[in-house]
């Protein structure tokens, strides 16, 4: 009962009054930020870490945790609320929600989600508080052979699952480890790919590159076909206290366990993130129901809100077991949570539930009261969202602009720095311009010197034999295991597809879904 | 926000506009010199002595490599007529084409906005971004946007630099003023 003990701790440290302001400070701006779209939490994480450095770190851990799970629930509202005729494609998790909006039945969708999301964020978070400790304590036996294999899952299926094309993906993901090599050898001290300049000398900070990538490259893309006139939300009708009938209680409750169940497992493997674990919960939802209700399926079915939502919730969850016990970060989000962590000199992996005990348990507790706070407030707040929802773009793309430049220049106080964002960022406008997703490139940039290191170190011990890769027998095992993530990854794409050209009708008013996986 | 992770239209190449491919191809092509320049100027790392069997040059060999697979692969695929499916999201209007003077109006203002952060300081420098990008996004009037600006630059000079002690350089017209010096 060690680890119940150290929970509790958490929560003292938690609930102490500074603390619980910065967490409903972490909430507001993750949920707005959520809302907007353009701006996603990785992209806010990003964007706070160079401005946050006046802030301890148990103050910092707390507002960012509270980002990553306001952002699950803000995106929820956008895509059930935001009306976007004549989109081209759409994902049908989002399709729901947005369909019983448009039927007048907004408010029950939207408190179908907010519930949903709370039970699954909870009962993820007490699964996480038990599962973590363990996975660590198996981490820490692990050698620098099993590290190398591991880092290549995630790289694979980051770069490979992540988005619609492989080739792009691990494009992306190359650009990223290849940006990551520019600097200084951490081993041998010798300048790679510096050409001389002392600027490159120093390597290119991630921060800079993530919120380039992020918000001048999303701003830059958005800016070259932007949606003209007014932003379309669907009015949500009656008090916030009779969103949910007695019949939508009775439809809600399982689709909510169950999405929870489908999501955390899969945000803990490396999987292609909560999407997956999205679709996996619509498809069983759909599955399940029966009759009448099987047909409102790609009309408004509210299973068909409740079970992805909280599969979302719960994904997003257990993306933190392999970041705080192995140091992997899985997503985007994840990853730029892990830049946060190192930014404090505190490094995620076997070592962090030992050597920063306090600090992972205080991390936590504050998950379990965000996911309160954000449950209480979201509801009775949608008015406040709708507004936030309704900023003008123009204004909203440039406010953007401006805080990336600021938070550029905060990094080293030259603008040198802004110049480097202004480049990224033009890449990063051709990357979704031509489809190549982001987030493998931040995961490479960020894990691409780690695995370089693991990898050296393993081929020192085996004297330059790759074969030593692959031998040890749980290696090895890590490698059976990716090939059968790769095939299940790939069928259920298939089943995807299939799935959307069934569902969505010929007309279809189309959300695409804010959600995590994305940056 | 949302790179459209489902592939709802993956592979298909829906909304692509014909000048696309020469675009796409060139991405690729550009791919591929990363991976060779990787290559060239990796030959020049030196390698000390004490560097063990896996030296400072393996790596960035393996991910030179790599981009140049890719890339190559890329472009065997741009051929066969695969495009990349463009990114959607909530702004984005799939029917318009691509408004490359917005795009450039905004790398412009950026560049000005470099430009400007040490001679004027970083509010002047701000303003001036973020009034470049409204009118460059179509927001209007003018004098609008112009205020807007001002206030927010000023708001962000005074919390940030003044609050929360971040080091923006307040420039000559504030610089006497005490709430706007981290």
């Amino acid at each position: 009962m060690d680890n119940f003990l150290a929970l509790m701790e958490g929560f003292s440290v938690a609930m102490q009054p500074i603390y619980l302001l910065y967490a409903l400070g972490g909430v507001l701006v993750g949920t707005a930020v959520g809302v907007l779209p353009g701006i996603g939490p990785a992209m806010t994480v990003a964007l706070l870490m160079p401005i946050t450095y006046s802030l301890d770190p148990t103050a910092a851990i707390i507002v960012f945790a509270g980002i990553y799970y306001g952002g699950m629930y803000g995106g929820s509202t956008t895509s059930i609320l935001l009306n976007t005729p004549g989109e081209s494609a759409s994902i049908v998790t989002a399709l729901e929600g947005n369909k019983m909006a448009k039927a007048g039945r907004g408010a029950a969708a939207l408190a179908t989600a907010a519930i949903g999301s709370f039970i699954a964020g909870t009962v993820a978070t007490v699964l996480l508080s038990f599962v973590a400790p363990y996975v660590a304590e198996f981490a820490v036996q692990i050698g620098p052979t099993e590290y190398v294999a591991l880092m290549i899952v995630a790289f694979l299926t980051v770069g490979a699952l992540l988005g619609s094309s492989v080739l792009r993906g691990l494009a992306s993901l190359g650009l990223g480890l290849f940006i990551a090599l520019i600097g200084v050898d951490a081993l041998t001290a010798q300048q790679r790919y510096t050409f001389g300049n002392p600027f490159l000398a120093d390597g290119i900070d991630v921060v800079l590159v993530a919120v380039a990538l992020f918000a001048v490259g999303e701003a830059l893309y958005v800016a070259s076909r932007l949606r003209h006139g007014p932003v379309k939300v669907i009015p949500v009708a009656g008090r916030w206290t009779s969103w949910m009938r007695k019949e939508d209680w009775k439809r809600s409750w399982k689709p909510w366990l169950r999405g929870t169940f489908i999501g955390f497992p899969v945000g803990t493997i490396p999987a292609g993130g909560a999407d997956v674990a999205t679709f996996l919960s619509y498809a069983s939802e759909r599955k399940l129901a029966k009759g009448e209700r099987r047909k409102q399926f790609g009309k408004g079915a509210i299973e068909g809100v409740a079970g992805p939502e909280s599969a979302n919730n719960a994904a997003a969850a257990g993306v933190l077991v392999p970041l705080l016990t192995l140091g992997i970060p899985t997503t985007a989000t994840a990853a730029m949570m892990l830049v946060a962590f190192q930014r404090y000199n505190i490094q995620p992996g076997p070592l962090l539930f030992e050597v920063e005990g306090a600090l992972v348990w205080a991390l936590i507790a504050s998950l379990y009261v965000g996911n309160l706070m954000l449950l209480v407030l979201n509801l009775p707040l949608v008015g406040i969202w709708v507004k936030i929802l309704q900023i003008p773009r123009p204004y909203l793309y440039s406010g953007i602009l401006v805080f990336a430049a600021m938070g550029a220049f905060s990094v080293n106080f030259t603008p040198v720095d802004v110049f480097v964002l202004l480049v990224v960022g033009v890449l990063g406008f051709f990357m979704r311009r031509y489809g190549y997703p982001i987030a493998p490139l931040v995961v490479g940039i960020i894990l691409g010197p780690i695995f370089e290191d693991q990898l050296r170190r393993s081929l020192a011990i085996s004297q330059g034999d790759p074969i030593a890769l692959v031998s040890t027998p749980i290696a090895a095992t890590i490698y059976i295991v990716l090939i059968v993530i790769f095939a299940l990854s790939f069928w259920l794409k298939k089943r995807q597809k299939a799935m959307e050209s069934e569902v969505v009708d010929p007309t279809p008013v189309a959300v695409v879904e804010q959600k995590e996986g994305g940056k | 926000m949302s790179t459209s992770l489902n592939g709802t239209s993956g592979g298909r190449g829906t909304n692509a506009a014909p000048s696309r491919p020469v675009g796409e191809l060139v991405f690729a092509g550009l791919i591929v010199c990363i991976g060779i320049v990787g290559f060239v100027a990796g030959a020049g790392i030196p390698i000390p002595p004490s560097a063990g069997v896996v030296g400072p040059r393996v790596f960035p060999y393996l991910v030179s490599g790599i981009m140049v697979a890719i890339g190559i692969g890329l472009i065997i695929q741009l051929l066969r007529g695969h495009t990349g499916a463009a990114e959607e999201g909530e702004d984005i209007d799939p029917d318009v084409k691509t408004d490359w003077l917005t795009v450039g109006k905004l790398v412009g203002f950026l560049a000005v906005h470099i430009a400007l952060i040490v001679p004027l300081g970083w509010p002047v420098a701000a303003a001036v971004l973020f009034f470049g990008s409204a009118w460059s996004l179509g927001a209007k009037p003018w004098w609008r946007n112009a205020i807007i600006a001002i206030v927010l630059a000023l708001i962000l000079q005074f919390v940030f630099a003044g609050l929360l002690g971040v080091s923006l350089p307040p420039g000559f017209l504030l610089e006497g003023v005490e709430i706007f010096n981290g």
